[in-house]
């Protein structure tokens, strides 16, 4: 019996910009996918061959292991290849007429005909052209900087910048939506102004830190961390390993968060339950405790710390009248005061570290600037960099100077063939967190101000630049996009519709594999290949066992008539050079005539790799390689404890060199900011938030809503999975069969709406409203909802005060950014109501949506949209 | 020479792995004479069981893969037999068993196969009008594979697929599902949850956590009596003793389901009796108030 043609190597990560993951063998049956499985690296390698490291502490040891740790999100991903929502051709929305009438309003609502290639990029070609002679590019926005399939030469996101860079007049000529910190938010715009760490702001250095808390730490804390869930789309299960091992020597795993998550789960010694970002007040008391215990490091705050008696002064109650005691606090974050009281004092008399993944509740709701500070003060506290005291991070290992694990001197990255959007702060951009305000300002005349790049890769000083939109250019008035996911992973979607179905919004372009989310409000939709129908190649620096490259091969030919995002772009380069002048010989100059053997070779000669050791030749042979753990690596500093032990000698990148529990930095250049002043504060309300259970707005709004990073997609990935979708915390069926994103309520408040297991029910606030599928539940809290985010959406109604039957709940979260002067997104822990859904009620009102076709196992599918699929001859 | 499941749940961390990769292998894809193709959604060959146990805020959830336990005894295969097709279902010599797609067309059959199956592990596929389940991935151990996928794909080596007598004194540990306990099953399982209680000690009165209180977990159910599922003592009899950590904590974790009392004493305080019915749930008692004498 034959069970495979071929196999190929392939990354199964999600995260893009490079950063490949997840290796995966895809063997291919009859020119289909047949299977999906872990690599053995035991095929090419022995643990000599890689010096493999070894963790022996307490009797126990942990080695890197000799497969990869595949998540069910690679395993199952030939689904999403084999999706009914496949975008199968070009697509043109029907009453969109770029000679005539452009129907903005009908984004969304109208369907699609079928077009070809050719005249798709004909189509694009025109109105870039016009663009260009009408506004300028800066006109164009650039959606390119989105998580999706890992790709260096097929295609990663950001392609179009690559070919606008050659058609104005300089590179740049046009209007990015800036990269944003989008999962480390208060990290970037908080932590950082304390212990200096770059760039994305979470404790760095982390080398060894892993090693470090086994052998030293009494208690791990994981602060709305999920190592179970957040780095699957990007490292695989290395963190879960690591968390069995931590229970099995006696490492004590504490979680604080409203809701049980995946790791809680199963990992947890305790749990304590706190009210959706109200960690700010936990912390407080925590450091009252402490002060008035005399149960912290004296010595080391008066060597390492800036400005502590700022923070003691407040803390106390001196600044404002108020201690903040654990009574104080309790009212706030739903703790006891006892158990305040009790844990303050575990922590201040044994080793504790702290573990993020990234997201967790409150690094992405309001004011999370505040708790990240504080989080970083109570570590001071307690001597940081100390052996057993450090902040742990679970994910993106590799980058940045992130190695937790031991890692390799040979940690190759391919972008000298990268053909996407390279992360850097370009002349024209806007933030994320602001493109609906930047469109719709044209209302008005109003423009927008911001400070910092807002990308994520930028140094803390440049948070003090300030920029405004439009500024002496001209508005916007095309989108093109292959990050078409706003909607359903940004701050307030409903409020997105209404931008991009603007009038000045002329033409919005979208490539992409599927017809979700965004897609469906384009005017032109680009069939986009997935990684399966493409060849490549990938580093993966992430999975905590071993640094590694692939060589991809093809595994099946294009589904219907996609290409790569990379040869999408050259399609309308090519229709674009019949324009000459600027435009002449622009295919040549995009590809700059290389073919993919050449862009390999230049990848890998350009990737770091000891040529002599690791021959191309090999490369392409082995198809995939690992490199060995470093000779030293017991050798190397854990985290911070070069500033423990010296910080005179080991400053922190920080203007004292110390940390600072009072920012000599915000304090500089933000003198009269009272919500991220210059030491952290409890913030109740203000800079356009008021999303306390103890807001006027949460008599009607009276819970607080959980929206992590999704247990079964990355963000907006992999929601048709139909095998995920039959896991019972991926959907919950409605009576209606429709397929609801699941919103966990506990017993108690069930009870006070009436709800059970399996009913469909509405979150609501102004902003709009989305449905779910009721799971009564004791993970979460009373007081709490949780809802995933990232759902596809199914609008039943656009704009603010709109209705989506996907779950999407990002379409209601609040707009305005972390704070006045902190652009970040505020995505968690948010005011909302909760009612019963009619579902009777909402098919009369809504029947052309109840009716739409639609795969009961899949969701929605692209052959609903498209009104005319009949290929028209050029 | 038979082969045997044996399933860590210490070492499950709930991923769906397993269940993902059994329908990668089998969901529309033609294995015969091994299998017939599964139909993509609504069959579970290998079967991640999900339960969430306790209350806020003591909260764990129980996973656990089950698949056909491919049972020495095999009631499906009594079945088939007792439908006059006894080629329908037969045993490898390496243990698997095996449902020949051949048999397809015989909704009686099928049926019947469906039904026999305490574990409900035997899916009726309507197309084939046929009866389908785990074949231990046998097309591929007969093509160069030593383990089926459900076994490659964890990352924790929570499920292992070995000769029976190669698990050695690790099977003297190991438990049996109830449901087919009595067929000769050829999956194990090592951590099989039974029940835990816990909950806080609190001087309300002095808004402190009560560290160092002794909690004993004594046995009051008719279980009691000392029966198989039960405590293991009589009525009265003393199951465990602990004492309440930093943060006031106790928790009694892998006890019998049973009826219990949870008796508090610490200096200074009167005791206090709490009730603990571990019948049916795990059970937070939450933050229990002792009173100064």
């Amino acid at each position: 019996m034959k069970i495979k043609d071929k196999t190929v190597v392939q990354n199964l990560g999600f995260c893009a910009f490079g950063g490949a993951s997840n290796f995966a063998h895809v063997d291919v049956l009859d020119g289909r996918i047949a299977r999906i499985r872990p690599l053995h690296y035991d095929d090419h390698y022995t643990p000599e061959d890689l010096n493999a490291w070894e963790f022996n502490v307490r009797g126990s040891t942990f080695k890197p292991g000799f497969k990869s740790l595949i998540p069910p999100l690679s395993l199952a991903y030939k689904r999403r290849a084999y999706s009914p929502n496949r975008v199968p051709y070009p697509l043109k929305r029907v009453d969109w007429d770029p000679n005539g009438e452009r129907n903005t309003q009908n984004r969304g609502i109208s369907g699609y005909e079928r077009i070809s290639w050719d005249e798709a990029a004909a189509i694009i070609a025109a109105e870039l052209v016009r663009i260009h002679d009408t506004y300028g590019n800066r006109a164009i926005l650039v959606q390119g900087e989105g998580h999706g399939e890992t790709k260096i030469i097929s295609g990663p996101h950001g392609c179009q910048s690559r070919l606008l860079d050659l058609i104005g007049p300089e590179t740049d000529e046009y209007t990015v939506q800036a990269r944003q910190p989008d999962s480390w938010e208060g990290w970037y715009w908080g932590a950082k102004h304390v212990w200096g760490s770059e760039s994305h702001g979470q404790q760095n250095p982390q080398t060894n830190v892993v090693w470090d808390i086994a052998k030293n730490s009494d208690a791990l804390l994981f602060w709305g961390a999920d190592p179970e869930t957040t780095p699957m789309g990007w490292g695989g299960f290395q963190p879960s390993r690591i968390c069995f091992w931590l229970t099995e020597i006696g490492v004590r795993q504490i979680h604080i968060a409203p809701d049980v998550n995946y790791t809680n789960a199963v990992h947890a010694d305790r749990w304590i339950p706190v009210l959706p970002n109200t960690d700010a007040a936990f912390q407080l008391a925590i450091a009252y405790v402490w002060m008035t215990e005399d149960l912290y490091d004296k010595d080391y705050v008066a060597t390492h710390v800036e400005g502590f008696d700022w923070f003691e002064y407040y803390v106390l109650g001196h600044e404002d009248g108020v201690p903040k005691t654990p009574e104080w606090a309790a009212e706030k974050c739903g703790i006891p005061s006892y158990r305040i009281k009790a844990f303050a004092r575990y922590w201040g008399t044994h080793l504790v570290s702290i573990s993020h993944c990234n997201g967790g509740g409150y690094i992405r709701s309001c004011y999370s600037h505040e708790p990240a500070r504080l989080e970083a003060y109570l570590l001071g506290m307690q001597g940081l960099g100390k052996p057993g005291v450090s902040q742990l991070k679970w994910i993106e290992w590799g980058i940045q100077g992130i190695y937790p694990v031991p890692t390799s001197e040979i940690n190759p990255i391919f972008y000298a063939s990268y053909k996407g959007w390279m992360m850097h702060p370009g002349k024209y951009f806007i933030p994320k967190t602001m493109t609906p305000q930047a469109i719709l300002g044209i209302d008005n005349d109003e423009s927008i101000s911001w400070y910092g790049h807002v990308i994520c890769s930028m140094n803390k000083e440049d948070q003090f630049l300030g920029f405004e939109y439009p500024g002496d250019g001209p508005r916007l008035h095309m989108i093109w996009s292959d990050t078409p996911c706003w909607e359903t992973c940004w701050n307030g979607g409903t409020i997105y519709q209404d931008a991009v179905r603007h009038p000045s919004i002329e033409f919005y372009v979208v490539q992409h594999q599927w017809m979700e989310n965004d897609t469906l409000m384009a005017d032109i939709i680009l069939p986009i290949c997935t990684i399966f129908e493409l060849q490549d190649i990938a580093a993966d620096p992430y999975n905590g066992q071993w640094i590694m490259v692939a060589y991809e091969e093809q595994a099946i030919e294009p589904v219907g008539e996609a290409k790569g995002d990379f040869a999408a772009v050259c399609e309308v380069a090519r229709a674009l050079e019949k324009y000459g002048g600027i435009y002449e010989g622009l295919y040549e100059k995009y590809t700059r005539g290389l073919t993919f053997d050449d862009d390999v070779r230049i990848a890998y000669e350009h990737a770091e790799i000891p040529l002599d050791e690791y021959p191309l030749e090999k490369f392409i042979d082995q198809k995939y390689l690992l490199f060995p753990t470093p000779e030293n690596w017991e050798d190397l500093t854990v985290g911070f404890n070069d500033f423990y032990r010296d910080p005179e000698a080991n400053p922190l990148k920080t203007p004292t060199g110390k940390l600072e529990f009072y920012s000599t930095n915000l304090a500089h250049y933000f003198p009269d900011d009272k919500i991220r002043g210059p030491v952290a504060h409890w913030i109740e309300e203000g800079d356009g938030h008021q999303e306390r259970i103890s807001s006027d707005r949460a008599q009607d709004y009276p819970y607080l809503l959980v929206s992590n990073h999704p247990r079964w997609r990355v963000h907006a990935q992999h929601d048709d999975i139909q095998w995920l979708r039959e896991i019972k915390t991926c959907k919950v069926r409605g009576a209606d069969g429709y397929q609801y994103e699941p919103i966990w309520i506990h017993p108690d408040d069930a009870a006070l709406h009436g709800l059970e297991d399996g009913d469909v029910a509405e979150l609501f606030n102004e902003r709009g409203r989305v449905l779910g599928g009721i799971i009564v539940t004791e993970r979460i809290m009373p007081g709490v909802l949780y809802q995933d985010h990232g759902a596809r959406t199914d609008i039943l109604e656009f704009g603010v005060g709109g209705l989506d039957r996907g779950g999407a709940n990002n379409l209601i979260c609040p707009t305005k950014t972390s704070s006045k002067n902190a652009a970040g997104e505020v995505t968690n822990g948010f005011l909302v109501g909760i009612r019963k859904a009619d579902l009777k009620e909402l098919a009369a009102r809504y029947p052309e949506a109840w009716n739409r076709d639609y795969d009961p196992h899949a969701g929605l599918v692209a052959r609903a949209r498209i009104v005319d699929n009949t290929r028209k001859e050029a | 020479m038979t082969k045997a499941f044996l399933i860590d749940l210490s070492h499950c961390n709930g991923c769906y792995n397993c269940q993902i990769v059994c329908k990668d292998e089998h969901c529309e894809a033609d294995w015969r004479p091994y299998a017939a193709p599964q139909p993509l959604t609504g069959q579970f060959w290998m079967r991640v069981d999900e339960k969430t146990r306790g209350q806020v805020p003591w909260v764990r959830v129980a996973y656990r893969p089950t698949l056909c336990a491919h049972c020495a005894d095999a009631p499906c295969i009594a079945a088939a037999a007792a439908a006059g097709k006894p080629e329908a279902v037969y045993r490898r010599e390496d243990g698997l068993v095996i449902f020949d797609p051949a048999s397809d067309g015989d909704e009686e059959l099928a049926k019947a196969l469906v039904e026999s199956c305490p574990l409900g592990a035997v899916f009726f596929n309507d197309e084939l009008k046929l009866a389908q389940k785990c074949t231990g991935c046998a097309h591929l151990l007969d093509n160069g594979w030593s383990v089926p996928r459900c076994v490659d794909a964890c990352a924790h080596d929570a499920i292992q697929f070995r000769e029976e007598e190669e698990f050695g004194a690790l099977l003297s540990k190991a438990e049996v599902l109830s449901e087919v306990a009595g067929f000769g099953p050829k999956v194990y399982y090592l951590h099989l949850p039974k029940r835990f209680v816990a909950g806080t000690a609190v001087d309300f009165a002095a808004d402190e956590v009560v560290i160092g209180a002794t909690v004993e977990l004594v046995s009051t159910g008719a279980g009691g009596a000392g029966g198989a599922a039960g405590a293991g003592g009589a009525a009265g009899a003393l199951i465990a003793t602990q004492e309440t950590d930093e943060l006031g904590d106790f928790k009694f974790d892998q006890v019998p389901a049973d009826e219990y009392t949870l008796i508090i004493k610490a200096e200074g305080y009167s005791p206090l009796k709490v009730a603990a019915d571990l019948r049916e749930i795990d059970l937070s008692v939450g933050d229990v108030g002792l009173t100064k004498d």
